[in-house]
């Protein structure tokens, strides 16, 4: 399937490019990683938790790096198997200066999936995916503004990422917010307002009754 | 009358089962009930990849889990390891047919071949662990690409399934009758189509299991599993073992639902587990779970076909032309049962004259193909009812008019086809009545009110209502035989003991009813066991809608033979001329002199003396075995219509009248043919429009492995009310009279949706020649139409 | 390395009490545990509804639920709805009518009914067919099923 979108990191260009070179950030923006090391100057490998949906493993990957214009864009090739079935996927990176000291990452690819995930997780995989990786920028993001305000203030500042649960349910939260999409919207403004009439019509109707 | 005949007819009557109390309280056993001391548990490692080399296998880390007893691949086998049998041999009577034999493999070597072939087996304490230990097994694969599409599996670039080969012809076979060519020339309309119908599971509820449990001491094996045919299975897993066929009994106890796949024979996991057992020496039991079901149990359908129909002004016949593409998937150890089916269905009810088919089968990386309930002959039904609805259309005839010209009449039976069928003996339909069937539907669902009145009236409304009306034939009861044994007890309860297996058809009741009619024994006091090789074993097994026809006949046959015994010593003992008995509840007695009688329980004991002396050439008791076999398949026929409504927005379909007007010979028990045909209905209704096996085309992944996805129909995709209208048109074949029933209820729906949709949609002048359809799939084709 | 837990439930009327593995599902519990193997698995996905049984008196599919969920709960299964000398009014009908062929997904569908009727003694046809629209059976066809609900609509009547 079809991976790609965007996202906009606050901060210069060629600190998101160290950001996204160093395993040990990679490791933590990623939770579920087990482990990520660098084998060589363009490969890691590494293991990783997945969970797609009601399907869940370990994983052993191998992430490689090419085409590489620092600091503009490279492109990314992913394997992965485990249990649960096999990755494969790749797709090209670009980070655009804006200009105004953020900068946007654009990125498109493609993933092919087999095994259990192919099996069962088929309507999620696009979803999770995409979810996966929003959440991963979002904690680079939150990386990056440490490591900038380190450097401006001179120390170092330690990053939390987020436990696996808080990014399980960050996934879960996406899922469920492809089912209260704008279309939605109207349905469930007008059941909340319907609850809150009657709540309020109860509340009013016991406080006379009393 | 005859006063031998017992005095109450039980077949036919709409007895209860004799089999349901046990079933309803919960205390029937299935495979996976059988709890035994010291068990193991197995669980099979995958493959995830349509096709690819396998380069490396490492179970290291896997052995050392704690809980697993062992590991085993291809490697670990040893001399174990072979090609699984091919099941049924080729049609090498006719002229030119090439068939390459590739039989199912136990564990993957080199290859495997499509996702879900097993690679290793897991032995552990539970299940839970087995499966655990599968995550630790490391298997490096070269990936292959897979061969999805029947037409590029046959084209010249293809990556090769099986690399022995030149290419991925599986085989290749061509029929004739008459010649159509010449017939076509005379033709006032030639019609060619391509049909595509792709693959569709069986889906039974209970999943596949074994359990096996080697006895050292005795040197017997006893298998528990839930196959059609517990006697081959018997039979050949013996002679894998090295052991002969009297140390070993397969059980098939209560089977939740076989429909075809079950009849598959010598399944990796089948043919695993008892090795393990013996390699063990302790119980070892697998499972199937669904996944596993999807991915690796056998299922049916996908064929591309391009047909043609070459008929005169009036619509009749002159011949037909179908040449197809038949899937087997990875391996083919069915042979070619399914497309000689399809062949032998392609002519449906009509007086064809001429006809040309030829089959190419082609290996692709799709699990394998086996019969699933009509097995082929839906697809033959399709084309025929579908060209001559295209036919229809042409012709400005109605598609009630251009069957009935074309059925075969009565007086034409036994009808030759010159080709042969799937039992290997030329395609004769025995005996019908066709052209009754028909009026006999489209008067139950008002035809010519609906399309004359009630219609228009819906159009009017914004409602798109349409019917639809074809029929169908359906070769069954087919050879090669069957056999039974009868016993009489000593507390006159009377056991019946045959060769096949039960998957909820009813046999407890309906061979029972066969007996009582013979013995005069009520249904509840006859006992009948089915599926247990240690009380029987000779037969084949349940396909082929064959069971109540071959089994049955057999049953007669043995239960005949007990009456003449009971009549004999009870003359002899009653001092009364045999014409003067009857058999009549539990007893031989003098008719209108009750008095005289001995009950039957009394007459065994005394037909099996402890002391004494007995005349040369006497059998003791009152038992006998006997055995049928058909000279060849009977043929059923019947006519199923549809009203249904189509929303054009959202594509839902919901059936509004269903009509089946059946015809299956002598009905041995009408409460049980209702429950056959019922569900072979709601099957052919989910073949038709919801179910579909997706195979992504570029990596071979089953893109749909689960009931989330894979759409079996429920309570409510049901029509409010299947209508059955009946005729008996008796079987010469055999002494009953009766013919199969089994599949027939699934057989032609698929073309009764085209017609009705196409009906109800006529303002899009819609074609369908595909199938499965689906709501989205429908929206697709008819915005195809409009652009 | 698995966890471990005891669980204690009370299954027609039954108690028994276990050491369990915490990620044991409660159908395996109640077919291989205890040993009450009428209750069946049909998908392990909870869409087949064919492992139903009764949580405190509610349908609930037990492939979805762990073993340790039901603890200090009351468990009916099809065992505890009616014995062969003795079979439930509902049991009955489902014989009477033809309402089962192999009897696969036939304990699912007794234990969704039985709360059903209990709670609707006089439901239309169509409610009972969305009532078992999560049962899922390959052989009937569901029609005589349907058929048995409405016999057992006046068994249970007339057993009040």
């Amino acid at each position: 399937m079809k991976l790609q979108g965007e996202y906009k990191f606050d901060g210069p260009r060629d600190v998101v490019w160290d950001l996204v070179r160093d395993p040990d950030v990679l490791a933590k923006a990623l939770p579920g990683t087990q482990s990520l090391e660098k084998v060589d100057e363009n490969t890691y490998e590494g293991k990783m938790n997945v969970r797609i949906g009601p399907v869940a493993g370990l994983f052993s990957g191998k992430l490689v790096v090419s085409n590489e214009v620092p600091p503009e864009s490279y492109t990314l090739n992913v394997e992965g198997k485990g249990g649960p079935g096999f990755g494969k996927g790749g797709g090209d990176v670009q980070l655009i200066d804006q200009g105004d000291g953020t900068t946007l990452m654009t990125y498109q690819g493609e993933l092919q999936v087999g095994g259990t995930i192919a099996n069962v997780g088929q309507r999620l995989i696009e979803t999770v995916a995409n979810s996966m990786a929003k959440q991963a920028f979002e904690s680079l993001n939150r990386s990056l503004q440490a490591r900038l305000i380190g450097e401006a203030e001179g120390v170092e500042v330690e990053y939390q990422a987020p436990s696996e649960l808080e990014f399980a349910s960050g996934v879960a939260k996406d899922i469920v917010g492809q089912l209260f999409s704008p279309e939605y919207k109207n349905v469930w403004i007008t059941l909340v307002v319907a609850a809150v009439a009657l709540l309020i019509g109860y509340a009013l109707g016991k406080s006379e009754s009393s | 009358m005859d006063v031998r005949t017992a005095k109450k007819k039980f077949i036919g009557q709409r007895i209860t089962r004799n089999e349901d109390p046990r079933l309803l309280t919960g205390q029937a056993l299935f495979v996976d009930d059988v709890h035994l001391p010291d068990m193991l548990h197995a669980a099979f490692l995958r493959s995830d990849y349509a096709h690819a080399r396998i380069l490396s296998i490492d179970t290291s880390t896997a052995r050392e889990r704690t809980g697993v007893v062992a590991v085993y691949s291809a490697e670990d086998m040893g001399d174990f390891w072979q090609e699984g049998p091919l099941l049924v041999p080729p049609p090498t009577s006719v002229e030119g047919a090439i068939f390459h034999k590739r039989g199912q493999i136990p564990l993957a070597k080199d290859k495997v071949r499509h996702a879900g072939e097993p690679i290793a087996v897991v032995i552990a304490h539970s299940r839970y662990m087995a499966e655990d230990a599968l995550a630790d097994i490391l298997v490096e694969f070269e990936p292959i690409d897979p061969v999805i599409n029947l037409e590029r599996a046959l084209g010249s670039d293809a990556p090769l399934v099986h690399d022995d080969l030149e290419s991925n012809l599986a085989a290749h076979v061509v029929q004739e009758k008459g010649n159509y060519e010449e017939a076509k020339a005379k033709a006032d309309l030639v019609i060619s189509r391509r049909f595509n119908i792709d693959r569709g599971a069986a889906a039974a509820m209970e999943n596949r299991g074994v359990v096996a449990s080697w006895d050292d001491k005795a040197q017997e094996l006893t298998m528990w599993d839930t196959t059609q045919a517990p006697i081959p299975i018997r039979n050949g897993t013996a002679a894998m073992l090295g052991l002969s066929e009297h140390q070993v009994r397969v059980i098939a106890p209560f089977v939740g639902g076989g429909f075809g796949p079950k009849i598959m024979m010598f399944q990796p996991e089948e043919v695993l587990v008892p090795w393990v057992a013996i390699k063990l020496n302790r119980p070892i039991k697998w499972i199937e779970d669904r996944r596993e079901n999807f991915l690796a149990t056998t299922q049916e359908r996908s064929q591309v076909h391009d047909s043609e129909i070459a008929l005169t002004r009036d619509g009749r016949i002159l011949g037909v032309k179908d040449i197809f593409i038949h899937d087997t998937g990875a391996y083919d150890p069915y042979g070619m049962t399914v497309p000689l089916n399809t062949q032998c269905h392609a002519m449906g009810t009509y007086d064809v004259p001429n006809f040309y088919t030829e089959v190419k089968m082609a290996f692709t990386n799709k699990m394998i193909v086996t019969p699933v309930r009509g097995a082929g002959r839906p697809q033959g039904i399709y084309v025929i009812e579908r060209l001559l609805d295209l036919a229809t259309k042409e012709l400005g005839l109605d598609p009630i008019e251009i069957r009935k010209r074309n059925f075969i009449p009565p007086d034409k039976f036994p009808y030759e086809h010159n080709i042969i069928d799937q039992a290997f003996t030329p395609l004769i339909l025995d005996s019908g009545n066709y052209q009754p069937l028909i009026e006999k539907a489209a008067a139950m669902i008002d035809y010519e009110h609906f399309i004359n009145e009630e219609q228009p009236k819906l159009r009017a409304e914004g409602k798109y209502a349409g019917i639809g009306i074809v029929a169908f034939i359906e070769t069954t009861g087919v050879g090669p035989y069957e056999g039974a044994r009868i016993t009489v007890g000593a507390s006159g309860q009377v056991n019946v003991v045959t060769g096949v297996g039960t998957q909820g058809q009813g046999h407890f009741t309906s061979f029972a009813q066969i007996v009582a009619d013979q013995l005069g024994v009520e249904v509840r006091d006859i006992h009948v066991v089915t599926g247990d090789t240690a009380q029987f074993h000779w037969g084949t097994g349940t396909f082929a809608s064959r069971g109540a026809v071959v089994a049955g006949n057999a049953i007669n046959a043995a239960a005949g033979n007990v009456r003449a015994k009971i009549l004999k010593l009870g003359s002899k003992l009653l001092n009364v001329p045999e014409e003067e008995l009857e058999l009549a509840e539990g007893q031989v007695r003098v008719a209108d002199l009750p008095e005289q009688s001995i009950s039957l329980g009394e007459l065994a004991v005394i037909a099996n003396p402890l002391r004494g002396t007995v005349d040369p050439g006497t059998e003791p008791g009152l038992e006998s075995t006997d055995y049928f076999g058909p000279q060849y398949g009977a043929t059923a026929a019947g006519v199923h219509a549809m009203i249904l409504e189509v929303d054009p927005e959202t594509m839902m379909v919901e059936i509004k009248r269903y009509v089946t007007v059946e015809d299956c010979g002598t009905v041995l028990n009408p409460l049980i043919l209702e429950g056959q045909i019922q569900g072979g209905v709601s099957m052919g209704i989910g073949n038709a429009f919801y179910e579909q096996l997706v195979y992504d085309e570029d990596t071979g992944q089953l893109l749909n492995a689960s009931f989330m996805d894979y759409l079996i129909a429920r309570s409510t995709d049901m029509p409010p009310r299947i209508e059955m209208g009946h005729q008996e048109t008796p079987s010469p074949l055999n002494p009953l009279g009766s013919k199969g029933a089994g599949e027939a209820g699934a057989i032609p729906v698929p073309a009764l949706f085209a017609q009705a949709l196409e009906n109800a949609l006529a303002d899009y002048n819609l074609e369908i020649l595909e199938t499965p359809l689906s709501p989205n799939r429908l929206f697709e084709l008819l915005h195809k139409k409009e652009n | 390395m698995s966890e471990f837990a005891t669980v204690t439930v009370t299954v027609n009327g039954t108690e028994h009490q276990r050491l369990v593995e915490a990620r044991m599902l409660l159908s395996d519990f109640l077919r291989h545990e205890l040993g009450l193997t009428g209750t069946h698995v049909g998908c392990e996905h909870g869409v087949c509804g064919t492992c139903t049984v009764l949580l405190d008196g509610e349908s609930v599919r037990s492939c979805l639920m762990f073993a340790v969920q039901a603890d200090g709960h009351q468990v009916t299964t099809v065992e505890g709805l009616g014995t062969i000398e003795e079979m439930h009014p509902l049991q009955q009908a489902f014989q009477e009518a033809h309402g089962l062929q192999c009897g696969y997904c036939t304990p699912g569908f007794l234990m969704t009914l039985l709360p059903f009727l209990e709670q609707n003694p006089d439901p239309t046809e169509e409610e009972i067919r969305e009532a078992i629209s999560g049962n899922l059976c390959r052989c009937t066809g569901y029609q005589k099923i349907v058929e048995a609900a409405k016999l057992a609509v006046d068994k249970m009547a007339a057993e009040g």
